[in-house]
């Protein structure tokens, strides 16, 4: 316990460390960890003794590594323009080291070069390893990681600390990702794993349990006697891009949905934790997670809906279907679109339908979690209303984060027809600034050693055996692709699924 | 209204938010109650639909997405511009205005511009300002996306061929429908529910021998289907009152119309330049039993009516009716957040495909 330190006053104080990412030239470094690295040293949540350390196999100098990373820096930071004054500065402590991940040498090079690092910066020995690589890398770096003493043992007053953070995909399907843990395990105590999902990481997500636990009007509405069904989107404007090869392997299932949107699920269904430590919040989330009914073969016929992108217009623009793009099979069977209706079987959750949708060139990017109420008793206004509106409360993930609670008013006059109205609070606008991109925070989180917004691998092997099965089925079961066109709100039997409940999606 | 700025679609939600932060410490609030998208063909009507658009925000604010076609078939063209929209009354609320302009066979974009710009959790109110009896391939892209479909019926070739689409939107598709010409005739359905408020009227209702309408024939560039305000109102009344039509007859500047029970109604026309084309000027009312209603509209306060009733047995002293503002778009306005359809809106429009058989209006 530091004694200077008061809890909630002064700022967390952050462990010097080297932070080494693998993978150092490709996409997400450029686009999201150098951008967030930045903005962190720049607000001054970095530790003082800090390095950063780029491993890659394509052959650079320091100098070069630090031009390309100021470049990115410029392109894709939330704050422009670059402050030169600091990046002057910065950049000294940021390296480059060339290997194949492979190769024993690279390692033993590495690690004297971290020792050396450690007595210039200071930063005593502690280590951030960040794997931006393909998941079947893991296991080969980690265990390199360890044969050269560069990921440490877990023990009771170890001054020094390693911890590893890893990038989804977390395997294929249940038995791989079983298999992947297992290989990582051997070498990886689960307390070292950081297994990233950047959603955790946005600030409406962790806002969740703020909103749920700290407003006592809402908890106490959060449950099946007052909530009619929960909707869950994640749209993105986008098409698969540069992805094609990529996402052929993995298709929209593995993508989002196993991940992101069943985060996103278990957060909103979660019971209140016994404390905020990260086991206590994990243990929740992994019991919502077991409570979700499985899919039955009528399930994957009717209550799970995939779908494939065909042409149509984005912003007005003709946009080419998921079968036109860049290394793809033009019979690709690869879904760009699902939808699900499941249930969560627990007394609070008992009966309430939660309808996820998920998809590829959509109209808008939007990510949403949509609280439904149950229908006021309509006694008092049918006389000249056919239908109030139910009560809505969307959280809005992204973008323009925020909360709106959807209420019907009496329209001002005489008579007395109603008509829903928003409250809508909106982060950029209340607090004054756009709200940390998630990797910053997660960054920040894993060189406090804090790891309540990572995934835990209960919780990813629970995913997998929820939607597992439903893989299989249709690896067994084509689907007729593409089937709905870019630029609306996916097919025709996803609007069928909630409709036949009674319901319709929403309209973001 | 700020200057349209003409932006690619992909940025105007961008510009919007610009905008409105170019207006920071002006005072003006952004506010919208619910989507509006409107669709006219491009005409010298594009400014009547623009100024009934301004009405309803003077009133509601809403965000305007306001698509013009062009008709030009040598033209090929899609343009995209937003800007924001003042009220006119002392109210400090503004709101976001989004214009697309399109021509040839660009229209196929229209509905993928719109749908990402649509307001959630608030309705969707389509005007639909032409004629929906002709089919337009953006009908049914722009209907999907909306709670409410109102018409005008003003557009419409025929009121019959009108009445006919509607009632089909309404009982095959389920869509919800009105009409801007139901919507001006509001005052006067009040009118009537509170003139026969009582068990003796009541009673002379559905004794009607006679019933004489009279409509305002001025006509201007936007309104020549001037008898169509007329034809709803009897439409309305014989649906109501049930009664059976049996013929048509056009007699110099009348039309009149026969019902069982020798029920006889006459449509006729009058002409006063300061009142609203086609409003209905009066009504006449007599029934077996010799009460007479007459209703007539000040030529001088256009929202007021004088009703005279004399029975067989007694003279009333007249009284003014005061019909609601009768500016264009306010009638619209107190129409729109009606929910559903109405059913006596689906009843008259019922009987007009009855009355309108010779194609009248």
């Amino acid at each position: 316990m530091n004694p200077l330190e008061e809890p909630g006053r002064t700022s967390r104080t952050i462990d010097p460390c080297v932070l080494v990412i693998f993978g150092a030239t490709g996409d997400l470094t450029g686009r999201r960890l150098v951008p967030a690295i930045y903005q962190l040293g720049r607000e001054g949540l970095l530790p003082s003794n800090f390095a950063c350390v780029g491993f890659a196999r394509r052959p650079k100098t320091d100098e070069q590594f630090r031009g390309e990373l100021k470049e990115d820096i410029i392109a894709h930071s939330r704050t422009k323009p670059i402050d030169e004054t600091f990046w002057q500065s910065f950049q000294e402590q940021i390296f480059y080291h060339q290997s194949d991940f492979d190769v024993d040498e690279g390692y033993q090079n590495l690690a004297r070069r971290l020792s050396q690092l450690d007595t210039r910066h200071g930063t005593r020995g502690n280590r951030i390893f960040y794997l931006s690589v393909p998941p079947k890398y893991f296991p080969l770096i980690i265990e390199k990681l360890r044969k050269f003493n560069l990921i440490y043992d877990v023990r009771e007053n170890e001054e020094r600390w390693s911890r590893v953070i890893i990038e989804k995909p977390f395997g294929r399907d249940f038995a791989s990702s079983a298999e992947l843990q297992t290989s990582i395990q051997k070498n990886l105590h689960e307390s070292q794993t950081y297994r990233i999902d950047h959603y955790l990481g946005k600030e409406t997500v962790q806002n969740l349990l703020v909103f749920r636990f700290a407003n006592s009007i809402f908890e106490s509405i959060w449950n099946n006697k007052h909530i009619d069904h929960v909707q869950i989107t994640v749209a993105e404007e986008l098409g698969i891009g540069t992805r094609g090869a990529f996402f052929e392997e993995e298709g929209l299932l593995r993508d989002i949905v196993q991940n992101h949107m069943m985060q996103l699920v278990s957060l909103v269904a979660m019971e209140p934790p016994v404390n905020l430590s990260a086991s206590a919040v994990r243990d929740e989330k992994v019991k919502v997670l077991q409570s979700i009914r499985p899919f039955t073969q009528s399930d994957f016929k009717e209550n799970i809906i995939r779908g494939q992108y065909g042409n149509g217009y984005i912003n007005g623009e003709s946009v080419p279907g998921y079968r036109h793009e860049a290394n793809v099979n033009p019979n690709s069977a690869v879904e760009t679109y699902v939808a699900m209706r499941l249930f969560i079987d627990n007394w609070r959750w008992a009966s309430v339908p939660f309808y996820l949708r998920g998809g590829k060139r959509l109209p808008k990017r939007a990510t949403e979690i949509a609280i439904t109420f149950k229908d006021a008793p309509g006694f008092l206004f049918q006389n000249y209303e056919r239908k109030i509106d139910p009560n809505v409360l969307a959280i809005r993930i992204q973008p323009n984060e925020g909360i709106a609670l959807k209420i019907n008013c009496k329209i001002p006059g005489p008579s007395s027809p109603i008509q829903p109205v928003k409250m809508d609070f909106r982060y950029g606008s209340y607090f004054g600034q756009s709200p940390p991109e998630a990797y910053e925070r997660l960054i920040w989180d894993s060189m406090i050693g804090d790891n309540t917004l990572f995934a835990r691998s209960d919780e990813v092997a629970s995913s997998w055996k929820i939607l597992t099965p439903v893989l299989e089925y249709w690896s067994n079961n084509r689907s007729e692709f593409p089937n709905y066109s870019s630029g609306t709100w996916g097919p025709a039997n996803a609007d069928e699924m909630i409709k036949k409940d009674g319901r319709t999606w929403r309209i973001l | 209204m700020t200057t349209q700025q003409i932006v690619p679609p992909s940025q105007i939600e961008s510009e919007l938010l610009r905008i409105w932060d170019s207006l920071d410490k002006t005072r003006q609030m952004r506010a919208s109650l619910f989507n509006l998208i409107v669709f006219n063909r491009l005409s010298s009507r594009t400014d009547y639909i623009r100024n009934i658009v301004q009405k309803i925000i003077d009133t509601f604010p809403c965000r305007v997405l306001f698509v013009t076609h062009d008709p030009d078939p040598s033209k090929h063209y899609l343009k995209t511009a937003v800007s924001v929209m003042a009220s006119t009354g002392p109210s400090a609320t503004v709101c976001d205005d989004i214009d697309i302009g399109v021509a040839g066979s660009e229209w196929e974009r229209v509905p993928y511009i719109i749908l990402p710009h649509l307001l959630p959790d608030l309705p969707v109110y389509l005007l639909w300002a032409e004629d929906p009896s002709q089919s337009h391939p953006l009908f049914q892209p722009l209907a999907m996306l909306s709670t409410r479909i109102i018409f005008d019926s003003e557009s419409a070739d025929h009121l019959m061929s009108f009445s006919q689409t509607l009632l089909s939107l309404k009982e095959q598709k389920g869509r919800d429908i009105a009409d801007l010409n139901w919507a001006r005739l509001d005052g006067w359905r009040n009118l009537l529910a509170s003139t026969f408020d009582s068990k003796e009227r009541i009673a002379d209702l559905k004794d009607i021998q006679e019933l004489t309408i009279c409509y305002n024939a001025r006509e201007t560039e936007f309104f020549c289907h001037l008898k169509i305000q007329a034809m709803y109102l009897l439409a309305l009344i014989s649906s109501r009152l049930g009664w059976n039509f049996q013929s048509t007859e056009k007699k110099e500047n009348r039309f009149c119309f026969k019902f069982d029970s020798a029920i006889k109604a006459t449509i006729e026309s009058s002409f006063y330049q300061d009142l609203p084309p086609g409003c209905i000027l009066s009504m006449k009312i007599v029934t077996k039993g010799q009460s007479h209603y007459h209703f007539i509209r000040n030529p001088k306060q256009s929202n007021q009516v004088t009703v005279q009733i004399t029975t067989h047995d007694r003279c009333s002293l007249p009284f003014q009716f005061i019909l609601g503002k009768t500016a264009m778009g306010q009638s619209l306005v107190r129409e729109i957040f009606l929910k559903g359809t109405s059913s006596f809106f689906l009843e008259t429009l019922h009987q007009l495909q009855i009355l309108d058989k010779e194609k009248i209006c």
